[in-house]
Order: C-alpha cells, then sequence, then structure tokens
C-alpha cells in the first residue's frame, strides 16, 4: 500500500439504479479521510448498496470510487487485498468450528504461511472473545458470537479499508462498547466506515459522518461541528398527545418521543416558538433535521419539495 | 331436537371452515407452484421423452419384427420408463411442497397459525399429489402425439385405444405418483429441506433398480416382483417375457397377478407411510430430533454447548500477519477451497451415501452376481472391472447413472456454498482470484470422485477376498478406476461446474446440466455421432486378461486430451462469468468478464484453443482421412443401397468354392497381417457361367486375379461389390482357381476406436482375432440386406417376411457348399497361431513360428484365425467302433492363466464324440477345436465344422466338485452343435431353431442323464428351468414354427426328452441319425425332423407327439397326497391323490382346457442320499390319467420315500408340486 498517511477514500458522482426501478444512489460524492466514518440514514436509504459498491460487490451505473492510489471499480482484486468487509447479514458453515472457518478465511486473505496464520488467528479469537469456544461448531453460536465472529474474519489482514454494514444491531451492550473499541483503534491506520441507523454509533465515535436518505447525501459534516451549528434553533415542548395534529400545522416538527405518557416535541426553529424551551442539540437532532430537510447539502430543494409532500 | 339441530349446524360451519382452510392451502400451493418453472420443465422433459422412446422405441423392447406405436404394451412400457426419469426429475415438486416453509424460514409464521396438521399437511401433499398427476398426463400426451402428431408413419398405427392410455396413466403413472409423492414428502417434511426429496426418490429408485435386479438374480422372483416400488420389473417382466408378438400389440395392460400385488403392497405402504408423517409431524421449533442429535452425537465430541462469556476485558493488540498474493498462495488458497469442497460432500448425506453405503451395496450386489447357472465365477479383474465396477459415463444402463447426477447435484451445492451459507460476501472480499474458487471447488468434487474410485477398488478386492481368490491386481484397477473412469468423471464434473456458474440460479443449473447430460446421452438419436462434436465422449477402453488394455487406450486418450482442453476452455469461461457478490445481470457480468480477461487469460485460452484444434484435427485425421467416416445412418443408406443395385443379383448361378489354401502372416507387434491365397470355385450348376460376383471385405486392401482371362465390369468399393466377366464362360462342372492377397494394416482409429471386429484392427499384442470375414466372398449376400421393418419402409424396399414357414421351403435347397480347407498361419515366435483343422505341422523360421492346419474333410461355417500366447493341449480321441480310421485331433488352446478346468472341457468332449457318434452318427472330422477367444464375453459357440469358441469369461465359471457342472452342460450342448446345425443344416425359416438349439440341448440332456445318471439330469433340468434368461412361455407358436428362444431353447429340448422317453431314446435318436442322412446336402426343416420323428412314434403316442409340435399344450400335474401302509404280505401299499390339467393356447394367448387321457408315469423312489433330491427309484410306470383329481394306487416291495406323478418332469415342465413326502398310515 502507499504511505498510509495519504490514505483517503474519494467517491465521486456515484449513482445506481436496480434493475426493478429503484434508484438507490443519486449522484453520491464523498471523500473519506483515514479514521472512523459514520454513515447515518434510516433503513432502505441506500446505505448497503453504497458499502457494497465500495466493498467490490457491486457495480455503480456511474461515477468513480478511488481508495490512494486505486480504482475500486476496476481494480478491485488489488482493494480485496486490503479490504475488511462485514456485511449487514452472513451465515456460517454451521459444521465447521470457529477456528478452523477463521483459519481458512486467513488463507482466504493471504495469510499464507502457518505460523503467522496460527498466531493472527488466536489473536483475533481472543480478541472478539471466541478463544474458549474456538473448537465448537459454528452452529451453535448465538447471534452476537456470530456477529463477533464476522468481525475476526473482517479484521484478518490489518485492512486499510474497513467496511462495517450495521454493526452493532445483534450484539448486546457490552458487545458493542467492545466491538466500537475496536474498530476505533483500527481507524487510526485506516479507514473505517460505519453504516448504521443508530445516531448514538456515530456520535460516540465517528470523526466525520454523511446522513444519507432515498439515495442522496443530506448532509455531511463533523457530528460536533453540526451539533454545533444547530445551536438555538432546536426547541422542545411537552404536550398531551391530543396536542399534536394541532402542532404539525403550527411547527416544524422534526421529532417526536413519549416520556412518562406525555409526548416531547422537537422542532426546528430560528426564533424561539411560544411555549417551547431551548435543548442542546445533540446528534439526533441533526439527524432528523437532515432527514426532514432543515440543515444538510440539498436543504433548500428538500424543503421546497416539504410542503408538497404533507399536502 | 333443537339443540341436536343446532350442533350438527355448528359441526357443518366447522366442517366447512376446516374445509375451506384446506382448499385454500391446496389451491395456494397449486397456484404458487404453477408459476415455477420446475413443473413445466419437468412436463416438457416427460413429453419430450415419451415422444422420442414411442417413436425411436428406445425402450429396450425386443420385438424381432413390426410393432405398432401405439400398442399397449409400448404404451405401457412408455409410461413405465418415463416413470424413471420423473422420479429422478421431479421431486422438487413434492420438496417445495412439503418444506419451503421451513426452508425459507416461514415455518415459525405458519406453524403458529390456526391451521390444523391435517389441513396443513393435507393440502400441502394433495398439491404436489395433484402436481406430479398432471405433470405424469405429459408421457401419455407424449405417446398421443408420437402416434397421431406430425410425421407419424401411419402403416405403424393401429386402432386408438383409449384404455390404453387410461390403464396405463391409472395404473401406471398415478400409482406411482402417490407412491412417490408420499417417500418424497417424508423426506422433505422431516429434514426441513426441499432437495431432501431426491433422497426419497432415490431410495425408490434403488429400490426398483438393484435391489429389485439383486433379489431377481438371487432366484427370488417372486419378492422382487414386489421389492420394486416403481413397477419397472414387474412390468416389463410379465410383458416383455410372456407375452407373445401379438399380445404385445393388442393386448391390454391390466392390474394381475404379480403386478396387482405389487401395486397393493406399495399403495398400502405409502399410506401407513402417510399415517406415520401425519402423527410424527409436530408444529414446532425445528431442532435437530433425538434420533438426529443422537446419530451425530457419535461423531462430535461431547462438549458444552458454546455460552457466550461476556465481552468486556480490554483489546489487546493484534500482530500484523504477512500477507502475500503469489502464485503459492494462491495454490494454498486453492487447496484450502478444495478441502472446504471435499468435507461439504463427504459429511452431507449424499456423499455418505455415495462414499460408504453405495460400496456396501455394490459388495454385496457383486457378491450375489457372481455366478451363472449357480456356478460361482471366479471374480477376475478385468470382469469386475467392466462389468461390475464400472459404468460408461454417457451410456447409463444401470445404478452408475448416479454418478453423474451425484455430480451434477454437488456442482450446484458447490457453487453455490457460501451463497446458501449466507457467507459469500465474506468471502468475495477477500483478495482470492475467482479460479482459485472455481479451481478449488473442482478438485473438492475431484477428490470425492477419487476416494469414492478408490473405495469402489477397496470393493472389488473385498469380493476377492471373500470370494477366496487371491490374485490382486491393484495396478489394473488403479490404471482403470483412477486413470479411465475418474478422467471421464472430472470432465463431466467440469462442465457441471461451468454450467452452474455460467446459469447463476442452482435449480435451473442442475435442470441445465441435467439436460446437457441426457444431450450427452441421447447424441445418437439426435444426429449427432462423432465423438469431437459431444462433449466427454470417446471410444471406450476395454481390459481382458488376454489383450490386456489391447490399444484402445490410445485413441481413448486422444479424445479425452481433446476434451480435456475444451475443460480448460469451459473452466475459463466459468472463470469469466464467475459471480462474485451481487451484480447477477448479464450486462454487468459481461462488464466484469471484461475486465478479468487479461493477458494471461487471452494467452491461456488463445492456447487451449490452438490445443483443441491440434487435438481435434489429428483425431479428425484418423477418424475421416485415414479411415472412412459413417454414420449409422450411412451405413443404413449403403445397405438399402446395395439390395436395390445388387438384389437382382440374388440366387444367379454362381460357383461355389470347394477349397481354400491360405497363407497368413500374423506380425502381433505391427498389428498387421497378409492373408494370400487361392479358392478352388466349380460350377456346380447346369448352366455355364459368365461373370463371377465377388465381394472383398471393407477396410482391408484386397487384389483378386482369376487364373483365366476376365475382366472388371463392376468395382463398387463403396458397396463392397465387384463383377468380373468371364472371357470364357465356366462351363457346369469346370472349376477356376481365384487368387487373392489381402493386406490387413493399422490405419489409426476411428470414431468407435480400434476395430475389434472382422478384418483390420483385431490384429492385438497378444489376442489376435479374426475372421474368414476378411477373405472375399462370392456372390449378392442376402444377409446384407436391411432387416428392420422400420429401415426397410424409409428406404422404399418392399417388406421382407421376417421368418417364412417351415413349409414355405422348398426341400431341395442346397445347403452351402463345405470346402476343404488349408492354412499356413505365422506368427511371432512367442505366440500361437490357430486356424481351423487339424494341426499337421509347425516349425520355425526367421524367429518366427508357422502352424500348418488342414482339414480334407470339407467343413462349414465361419473360418477363424487366432494368434496368442496360449497353453495348448492336444490328445487324440478314437472311435470305439473298429471301422473308424483315423483319430480326432483335439485341441484346446486357453490363456495360460485360465487353465483350471480344462478337465471338464475334455471330459465333456471325450464323452460327447463317444456318445453322439454312437447315437447320431459318426463325428466326420478329424480335429475339434476348443478355443478362448479374446474378449469379456461369457459365451461359448461353434463358429464352424471342429471349432468351438468362448469368451474369457466363459472360463470364469468355477464348478466345484460334482455338484453341477455347467462347464459339462454347455460343451455337450456346443457339441451337439457338431451334429445340428454343422451336419444337419437348418433353413432360414420358422422352427429353425428347433433343428439346431433344441436338437444341441437333447442332446446334452441325453449325454448328462447317460454318462451322469437321471440325478445329474434332473439338476440340469432344475438350472434350465431358471426364469432368467427365458422365463416360459405358455402360448406363442407351436414348435413346428417355433421363434421365441424359451422354445428352441427350453421347450424343444423338453419335448424331444419327453418323446425320447415315451417312445425310446434309440427310436429318436435313429430318426435323427435318419434326417443327417437324409438332409446331408440340403437344408433341414421341423417338417423333416417331425416326418422322421413321426416314423418311429407308435400310433398310441401319436397325440402325444401332435401335442408337443404341432400346438401349445402345457400340462400341470400335482400331487396331492401320497399315503402308503404296509400290507400283509409286507409290501408296501402307496396312494397317490393327484390332480391333472392340460392347456392349449393359442398365438394370441387364449387358452382351452382339453382332457388329459393319456399315459403319465407314477414314480415312488426310496430315501436319498445326501445331496440328491430323489432317492433309488422303486417304481416307476406309466398310468393312464384324466384331467382333475384321481387316486392312483400302487404296490411295491420296498419301503418307500417320496414319490408322485410325473416325477422327472417330463411333461409337467414346471417344478415343484409332482413329488410328495410319502406319509404313512
Amino acid at each position: 500500500m502507499e504511505n498510509a498517511g495519504q490514505m483517503r477514500l474519494d467517491i465521486t458522482n456515484l449513482s445506481k439504479t436496480y434493475p426493478n426501478g429503484v434508484q438507490a444512489l443519486k449522484n453520491v460524492t464523498l471523500t473519506i479521510p483515514k479514521g472512523m466514518y459514520g454513515l447515518l440514514g434510516p433503513n432502505g436509504a441506500g446505505k448497503s448498496t453504497l458499502m457494497r459498491i465500495l466493498a467490490t460487490l457491486q457495480e455503480p451505473d456511474e461515477g468513480q470510487v478511488h481508495l490512494g492510489g486505486l480504482d475500486v471499480i476496476k481494480q478491485k482484486d488489488e482493494v480485496r487485498k486490503t479490504l475488511g468487509y462485514l456485511p449487514q447479514e452472513f451465515g456460517v458453515y454451521p459444521k465447521v468450528s470457529a477456528e478452523s472457518l477463521l483459519d481458512y478465511f486467513a488463507i482466504l486473505k493471504g495469510i499464507a504461511t502457518r505460523g503467522a496464520r496460527k498466531e493472527i488467528v488466536e489473536a483475533l479469537l481472543r480478541q472478539t472473545n471466541l478463544w474458549d469456544v474456538r473448537k465448537q461448531k459454528l452452529g451453535g453460536y448465538s447471534g452476537g458470537m456470530r456477529q463477533r465472529f464476522g468481525v475476526a474474519v473482517a479484521l484478518l489482514g490489518d485492512p486499510k479499508l474497513m467496511i462495517v454494514d450495521e454493526p452493532t444491531a445483534g450484539l448486546d451492550p457490552a458487545e458493542r462498547v467492545r466491538f466500537l473499541n475496536l474498530l476505533s483503534e483500527l481507524g487510526e491506520n485506516s479507514v473505517v466506515i460505519l453504516s448504521t441507523h443508530i445516531v448514538e454509533d456515530v456520535s460516540e465515535l465517528c470523526t466525520r459522518m454523511a446522513i444519507i436518505n432515498k439515495g442522496e447525501i443530506l448532509h455531511e459534516a463533523e457530528p460536533l461541528k453540526a451539533m454545533e451549528a444547530l445551536k438555538g434553533r432546536i426547541w422542545r415542548r411537552i404536550i398531551e398527545k391530543h396536542a399534536l395534529p394541532q402542532l404539525e400545522r403550527d411547527q416544524k416538527i422534526i421529532s417526536t418521543k413519549l416520556l412518562g405518557g406525555r409526548t416531547v416535541v422537537h422542532v426546528y426553529s430560528e426564533e424561539a416558538p411560544a411555549g417551547f424551551d431551548p435543548v442542546q442539540p445533540d446528534l439526533e437532532d441533526v439527524y432528523f433535521s437532515a432527514m426532514a430537510g432543515y440543515v444538510g447539502n440539498s436543504q433548500n430543494q428538500q424543503s421546497a419539495e416539504q410542503p408538497a409532500k404533507e399536502a | 331436537m333443537l339443540a341436536i339441530l343446532k350442533i350438527s349446524k355448528a359441526l357443518n360451519n366447522l366442517r366447512r371452515r376446516l374445509n375451506m382452510k384446506f382448499w385454500e392451502i391446496f389451491r395456494f400451493e397449486f397456484a404458487y407452484q404453477l408459476r415455477r418453472p420446475w413443473p413445466w420443465l419437468s412436463l416438457v422433459v416427460l413429453v419430450v421423452f415419451a415422444f422420442f422412446s414411442t417413436r425411436v422405441a428406445i425402450v429396450p423392447v425386443t420385438l424381432p419384427q413390426d410393432f405398432i406405436l401405439n400398442s399397449p404394451f409400448i404404451i405401457t412400457s412408455v409410461s413405465v420408463f418415463s416413470c424413471q426419469i420423473w422420479l429422478l426429475l421431479a421431486p422438487a415438486v413434492t420438496g417445495e411442497a412439503a418444506a419451503r416453509d421451513a426452508q425459507t424460514r416461514m415455518h415459525p409464521l405458519t406453524y403458529t397459525s390456526p391451521v390444523s396438521k391435517a389441513q396443513y399437511l393435507g393440502g400441502r401433499f394433495l398439491a404436489a399429489f395433484v402436481l406430479h398427476a398432471l405433470i405424469l398426463l405429459g408421457v401419455q400426451m407424449g405417446s398421443l402425439l408420437a402416434a397421431y402428431g406430425p410425421g407419424a408413419n401411419p402403416e405403424i398405427i393401429g386402432p386408438f385405444r383409449p384404455t390404453a392410455y387410461l390403464a396405463a396413466y391409472g395404473y401406471i403413472g398415478l400409482s406411482n405418483a402417490l407412491i412417490a409423492t408420499t417417500f418424497q414428502f417424508s423426506a422433505a417434511l422431516f429434514t426441513g429441506r426441499p432437495m431432501a426429496s431426491y433422497f426419497g426418490s432415490l431410495v425408490l429408485f434403488f429400490l426398483s433398480y438393484p435391489v429389485t435386479l439383486t433379489l431377481y438374480m438371487s432366484g427370488l422372483h417372486d419378492r422382487a416382483l414386489l421389492a420394486d416400488p416403481i413397477g419397472v420389473m414387474a412390468i416389463m417382466n410379465e410383458m416383455m417375457s410372456k407375452w407373445t408378438i401379438i399380445e404385445k400389440n393388442v393386448r391390454l395392460f391390466t392390474l394381475e397377478d404379480a403386478m396387482l400385488w405389487n401395486r397393493l403392497l406399495w399403495l398400502g405402504i405409502a399410506l401407513v407411510t402417510l399415517g406415520f408423517i401425519y402423527l410424527c409431524f409436530q408444529f414446532a421449533h425445528r431442532t435437530t430430533t433425538a434420533w438426529w442429535a443422537w446419530l451425530t452425537r457419535r461423531f462430535a465430541a461431547k462438549r458444552p454447548s458454546p455460552t457466550d462469556i461476556g465481552a468486556s476485558r480490554m483489546t489487546i493488540p493484534i500482530p500484523h500477519a504477512p500477507q502475500s498474493f503469489g502464485f503459492t498462495t494462491n495454490l494454498r488458497q486453492t487447496i484450502a477451497v478444495a478441502r472446504s469442497s471435499f468435507h461439504l460432500i463427504a459429511t452431507s448425506p449424499g456423499g455418505l451415501f455415495l462414499l460408504i453405503a453405495f460400496p456396501m451395496l455394490l459388495t454385496f450386489v457383486v457378491l450375489v452376481e457372481m455366478q451363472h447357472w449357480g456356478i460361482p465365477l471366479l471374480p477376475r479383474t478385468p470382469h469386475l472391472l467392466t462389468k461390475h465396477l464400472t459404468g460408461v459415463l454417457t451410456s447409463p444402463t444401470n445404478y452408475w447413472v448416479m454418478v453423474p447426477l451425484f455430480i451434477i447435484y454437488y456442482a450446484g451445492e458447490l457453487v453455490w456454498q457460501e451463497r446458501d451459507a449466507g457467507l459469500s460476501e465474506n468471502v468475495d472480499t477477500t483478495p482470492v482470484p475467482e479460479w482459485v474458487l472455481f479451481l478449488g471447488k473442482l478438485i473438492g468434487l475431484g477428490l470425492i470422485l477419487a476416494a469414492f474410485m478408490t473405495i469402489i477398488v477397496g470393493v472389488g478386492l473385498t469380493v476377492q477376498v471373500i470370494r477366496g481368490y487371491y490374485q490382486f491386481e491393484i495396478l489394473r484397477y488403479g490404471q482403470v478406476l483412477l486413470g479411465l473412469k475418474l478422467t471421464d468423471y472430472l470432465l463431466f464434473a467440469t462442465l457441471a461446474m461451468t454450467v452452474q456458474a455460467v446459469v447463476n440460479q442452482k435449480y435451473v443449473g442442475q435442470m441445465v446440466a441435467l439436460v446437457v447430460y441426457l444431450l450427452m446421452v441421447f447424441s445418437s438419436f439426435l444426429g449427432i455421432e462423432h465423438h469431437l462434436l459431444v462433449y466427454a465422449s470417446g471410444p471406450e477402453w476395454s481390459v481382458t486378461d488376454m489383450r490386456g488394455f489391447g490399444q484402445s487406450v490410445g485413441p481413448w486418450l486422444w479424445f479425452r486430451l481433446y476434451w480435456a482442453a475444451w475443460a480448460v476452455l469451459l473452466s475459463i469461461s466459468a472463470r469469466l462469468l464467475w459471480v462474485r457478490g451481487r451484480e447477477s445481470g448479464s450486462g454487468k457480468r459481461l462488464q466484469l468478464a471484461r475486465l478479468r480477461f487479461t493477458r494471461t487469460t487471452a494467452g491461456l485460452a488463445v492456447l487451449t484453443g490452438v490445443l483443441i484444434l491440434l487435438l481435434g484435427g489429428f483425431i479428425f485425421y484418423n477418424t475421416n482421412v485415414l479411415n472412412e467416416y459413417v454414420t449409422d445412418n450411412e451405413l443404413v443408406k449403403r445397405r438399402a443401397d446395395y439390395e436395390r443395385q445388387y438384389g437382382k443379383y440374388e440366387g444367379i448361378p454362381q460357383p461355389v468354392r470347394v477349397a481354400t489354401k491360405v497363407t497368413i502372416e500374423i506380425y502381433p507387434d505391427r498389428k498387421a497381417a497378409t492373408m494370400r491365397g487361392t479358392y478352388r470355385l466349380v460350377n456346380r450348376h447346369i448352366v455355364p457361367i459368365n461373370a463371377v460376383h465377388l465381394e472383398p471385405a471393407f477396410y482391408v486392401e484386397t487384389r483378386m486375379t482369376f487364373d483365366r482371362p476376365a475382366r472388371v465390369v463392376v468395382a463398387d468399393d463403396k458397396l463392397g461389390h465387384y463383377i468380373y466377366a468371364l472371357d470364357k464362360p465356366l462351363q457346369p462342372g469346370d472349376s477356376l482357381t481365384l487368387r487373392f492377397d489381402v493386406q490387413l494394416e493399422p490405419r489409426g482409429f476411428r470414431n468407435s476406436g480400434l476395430r475389434s471386429n472382422g478384418a483390420g484392427q483385431g490384429i492385438l499384442e497378444n489376442g489376435t482375432y479374426f475372421t474368414g470375414g476378411a477373405l472375399p466372398v462370392i456372390g449378392y449376400q442376402p444377409l446384407r440386406e436391411l432387416w428392420s421393418a422400420e429401415d426397410r419402409r424409409t428406404y422404399g424396399l418392399p417388406r421382407q417376411v421376417t421368418l417364412p414357414a417351415p413349409g414355405d421351403i422348398d426341400p431341395g435347397v442346397m445347403a452351402g457348399a463345405a470346402a476343404t480347407f488349408e492354412a499356413t498361419v505365422g506368427t511371432d515366435a512367442g505366440q500361437v497361431a490357430v486356424a481351423p483343422g487339424e494341426l499337421r505341422r509347425t516349425w520355425s523360421k526367421a524367429g518366427r513360428r508357422y502352424f500348418h492346419y488342414a482339414s480334407d474333410v470339407p467343413i462349414n461355417g465361419q473360418d477363424v484365425f487366432f494368434s496368442a500366447d496360449y497353453a495348448v493341449h492336444r490328445e487324440y480321441w478314437k472311435h470305439s467302433s473298429a471301422n473308424a480310421g483315423q483319430g480326432v485331433d483335439i485341441q484346446i488352446y486357453l490363456h495360460p492363466g485360465h487353465t483350471e478346468h480344462r478337465e471338464r472341457l475334455l471330459r465333456s468332449v471325450r464323452a460327447s464324440l463317444d456318445y453322439y457318434s454312437a447315437q447320431f452318427g459318426p463325428y466326420p472330422y478329424r480335429f475339434l477345436q476348443i478355443v478362448e477367444q479374446p474378449g469379456n464375453f461369457m459365451g461359448m459357440g461353434v463358429d464352424g465344422s471342429g471349432v468351438i469358441t468362448a469368451g474369457e469369461s466363459f472360463f470364469q465359471l468355477d464348478p466345484q466338485g460334482d455338484g453341477f457342472d455347467a462347464i459339462f452342460e454347455i460343451v455337450a450342448h456346443e457339441m451337439g452343435h457338431q451334429w445340428w446345425g454343422m451336419q444337419l443344416k437348418g433353413a432360414f425359416a420358422e422352427g429353425g431353431g428347433v433343428i439346431s438349439e433344441s436338437l444341441a440341448w437333447y442332446s446334452a440332456m441325453q449325454l448328462v442323464k447317460n454318462e451322469k445318471g437321471r440325478e445329474a439330469l434332473r439338476r440340469f433340468m432344475s438350472f434350465m428351468r431358471e426364469p432368467n434368461p427365458w422365463p416360459p412361455m405358455r402360448t406363442g407358436l407351436p414348435l413346428l414354427r417355433a421363434m421365441d428362444p424359451w422354445a428352441n431353447y427350453r421347450k424343444g429340448p423338453y419335448a424331444m426328452h419327453a418323446l425320447s422317453e415315451y417312445v425310446g431314446e434309440d427310436r429318436v435318436n435313429q430318426a435323427l441319425r435318419t434326417l443327417i442322412v437324409k438332409k446331408a446336402s440340403t437344408l433341414a426343416t421341423t417338417i423333416d425332423l417331425y416326418r422322421e420323428l413321426q416314423a418311429v412314434t407308435p400310433d398310441s403316442l401319436k397325440p402325444l407327439l401332435h401335442d408337443l409340435f404341432e400346438v401349445n399344450a402345457s400340462w400341470t400335474f400335482d400331487t396331492k397326497q401320497a399315503t402308503a401302509k404296509q400290507t400283509a404280505a409286507g409290501h408296501w401299499q402307496v396312494t397317490f391323490e393327484v390332480d391333472a390339467h392340460k392347456i392349449v393356447a393359442d398365438s394370441a394367448g387364449a387358452e382351452t382346457e382339453v382332457p388329459v387321457n393319456q399315459w403319465v408315469e407314477i414314480g415312488v423312489f426310496a430315501a436319498a442320499k445326501p445331496g440328491e433330491v430323489l432317492g433309488k427309484p422303486l417304481y416307476v410306470q406309466k398310468h393312464f390319467i384324466r384331467s382333475g383329481k384321481q387316486t392312483v394306487t400302487v404296490t411295491l416291495p420296498h419301503k418307500p420315500a417320496r414319490g408322485g406323478i410325473d416325477p422327472y418332469n417330463l411333461l409337467d415342465w414346471e417344478e415343484g408340486d409332482n413329488i410328495e413326502e410319502i406319509k404313512f398310515e
């Protein structure tokens, strides 16, 4: 690989439409530097399509992807040498033990010498806390254990580009913490892209993030700066449920939440609306504001569409 | 009252609701599957299969003459064979219905819905059954199309019989649909995997094939007929062998006898199974069942189930592991993928079946089949290899078809391994080239096949050890199984894997691979015969003890190299189109393929292409340039042309050959030979002969000259007919000499490999065999005409009467003239050359050995020539009567390893010469040869006067001790042919087989009786009674016009034997002796035989003679009870209660009972010695017997043990109930 310092993923004008007409990606352009990068969006936003294109598993209709000096679309073999990928869903060979399947993957990843393989397999199994159960058949593993096994596979071969697609969904809180720690450690030297619909994953870890919906990047920012930028524009009020329809007509509501039987409403407003309290915006507010089209790259276009939809 | 009404209303409602659900489930499943491709594909395949098997009659029906396309017989057999195809084709339908929910993991939703087990299972099962019933309609559609669709020949269409189609569909189609659906459904339901339905099908397939066959071969016929779930054996056995030709065209198939019981049994089993699955099935979370866990626990080490451990420890550093991406790494990766693939298959049920269950089953089958006529066979390696342990890939005739099916199935499993497990994205993003994945999987499958072949070696060795045969030829096993067979399977595996990679739809891929395989198998029916055009095909290899591979491997190898190059090309395309990741659209795949088409790949592709061209070119040069390439159709056309062009010369006066002199030089190492010699030809006609018609052999160089001026008028090399006009006609009684020079040179190889018959390529390093067919023949040869009625129609040739009735034969037709013969044969120093005649002299010259054979007595038949490293035995036999002149030169030529039972051969030869000469007239020739003919066939036959040959397998017969000795009997039969066939020659007419075969078997029976006694004859007859190969036929034509083998080989000898016992052996044999003398120079028919028999039969027995020869009479005698009591005088009074019937059947199968009213033997016997069935006869006398039950009483001085009516089965040819144990009062 080239100088790790220059490691950067450039995505230019990436578009992808499925044969059934669903446009999964529309002209996506992103620049992803070394470190943890969060890709946030609802289900069906096009996250997985983007991730799979980055992971050499899908072909875009248009656009370019470059990893350092490599063309990800054309030089798949080269990219795979330095790629770690944890798919959103994956299975295992149920009749094989974790140790032997990981060893198998190590060979596929090009770790040819037996000694090195043994060493790294052991390290990764310990790292993912599967060492004690390494001889057991994968068919008997719980969901979390399988997920950790997938992590071990993705970590093989010191990847410079790590793509993890909704990794924390099946993990319990302890596992999640441990896994995110692992990732951030890896992020010190590599490009790590984490796609998720869980806002906390991003807020806790990522230095940069993008919010994606319906195939488009709505907002690209650093989480801290994005929260900072929203300061003074998010307001909150606790109301009875029946008052909500009225409020929806009057205010730009970005989110509602139940709290002790009453409804907490967050609204976006440049000025303080009557009866609302100011709140310190968190990443969730950023996310919902972007989804509602009040902040982000295509802010104007979105807000123009918004009323038409609601009518 | 009201309450009852209410309840009944509620019940009705409930029932309606239940039924509604049931119908809804049924309707949904049915409609769902109708939108799937599989039922339609299956339907189409069945229509096509039924169409072609009806049209082309590829069903193995041995109909000697015209058949009617829509005869019930054809409709029924096509239905049966289509059922077998359907069995392997359509289980997916049932599997889907039974296990789609579990497969798609939707079962938690369906199982928890308010549907009862009966509704759920019933609806699904019914849907599957109805679908199968509809799919099987395709068979009848195909049958109907074949008869009434375009292109059908109206001449061979009989009247439309809807009941025939209905019967075939109902009795065979529907019953099989229910049986098979049940098995498939159960398998799929309990494993939760749709593909397991194939396992259900395979179980049935195996029951209907090897198991049934094994039972049948081991004599358990009734059980075999019952054990066959598909009914192939029961139906085909019943119809094929027991129905006459006329019956086959008109008789309707119904369920009766064995078939009825078979259907009842299997439908019963199906219903019980359905009840069982209903009881066992639970709407429950699918976990491994108790018994499965119990089973698998034995293989897995006991460990507590994985517990999840908290994940709170801090991360630890991951060591840096060096990655490498070179070729060496790729090789390691390939090995890893191969190991993983091997593991996948080896631990799957199919793999376990192939590697463990099947070899065990095979061992059992082979052990059972290592006997012939109840005589054990020596388990020699070539025999095991060719007959039992291998199957030809492209002509699947038995259970070996399983291997290609296995390959097709597992090619799909392997290519889809990652995707099925959900691991594909993890694997596809690893830095592994596509070729590593493809090659690794292919090697994995290859390793399974190699392991399988190795295990088959073990099967062979096990059989040999169990049979106490210790001449192991491990190398031979390795060469054949791990060399030749494995290569074919690997080629096919490459194809199947490529299909999977390209099609990229697992089940469609398996289907496509299956269709491709069927195309390979049936290519010749599509008019594609050249092996250059049919993947993985080519000439077959052969291996025998005498010949080894006998050069068959050379052509085999060239074709396989050619196909291996294609396989590389296939692999390249598989690699280019290998789907990685999510893109399965063809546009994107081609785009990726372009990216992958690197310079190295292009180079390899070009190199392979060049290799294909070079190898293909070399093969083409051999098959089409060095040798003439003639398709089967072309061959048929030529025969038609031959008849049209030269048929007018049939029967014109031509000189006959009276003496042959030939000098042969055989060069085994060069595979060449020369034959130079002369014929003396005499004009035996009353008119002068102007032109001589000569037909030199094909594929050899022949030069012919006459000793007088003659010029060539016609020289047709293509059709093989020459006409020489003689300048001066050959006057009656005059003779001329034809000089010929024939060169047999090796000329590359042909599409079918080396020519092994006739002239040319029969010359091998060891085991050279060729016939007089290499020499020119005189005159038009009617035998070269087309005989198949269909072919004759196609080429507009007049219909030929299959066989004329014996009465239509001109009694004065001359027999083909015998000729004196003289041959000098030279061969390599290490070999013995054989030609017909007494061996006059051998000598050595210039490092070669020469043999001079001659027969001054004119001889008949085909001249045969051999050269091999034979173990020679010679002895002289002298006529016992003083008037005989010289002795007979008995020569036995056997392969040195096959001499175990030479003494048995000789014993039979000597006894035959003694007895037959005394009974039927002196043996006229001065020599008698028994030659082992190279090639693995069982048969022994007569080639000509004084020459008996037998295939190598014949010498595997291993009779033990003094028990039944098939060698003695068969040699006695062939010796009989030296009288019946060589001296008395039958006309080519109905009953011709009686003249040769029946009389030869009769002779053997008489010899056994006289030489070894009645007990030996009884044992011999009990083997003759075995229904294999010729089950008894009560109908058919009477003996005088007999055509079917059972009449020729069984009924004829029985009738002659009965006659000799009734009329007297001397008188019957005297009649035969007279017949030979009378018909010394003309052809004989059954009418001539009958006339002589009538002459010696007293009037009282004429009705019996009539019953035996003129009509189809059969007798059934049964001794119901046998009791004895001692009289006051100390004698024993024995009373038999017997039952007697006689039936006369016409040729259409209609039977009429007629009164018995004739003399039948009653026999009483003393206690038998061990190994015997009947003891010393105490009383054998003929009693007058009428039809029905009656009592016979005899008195004798000694204490009896057993007795009954017709104890020697003179008239009642079915053994069993004639003799009973005598009970004492």
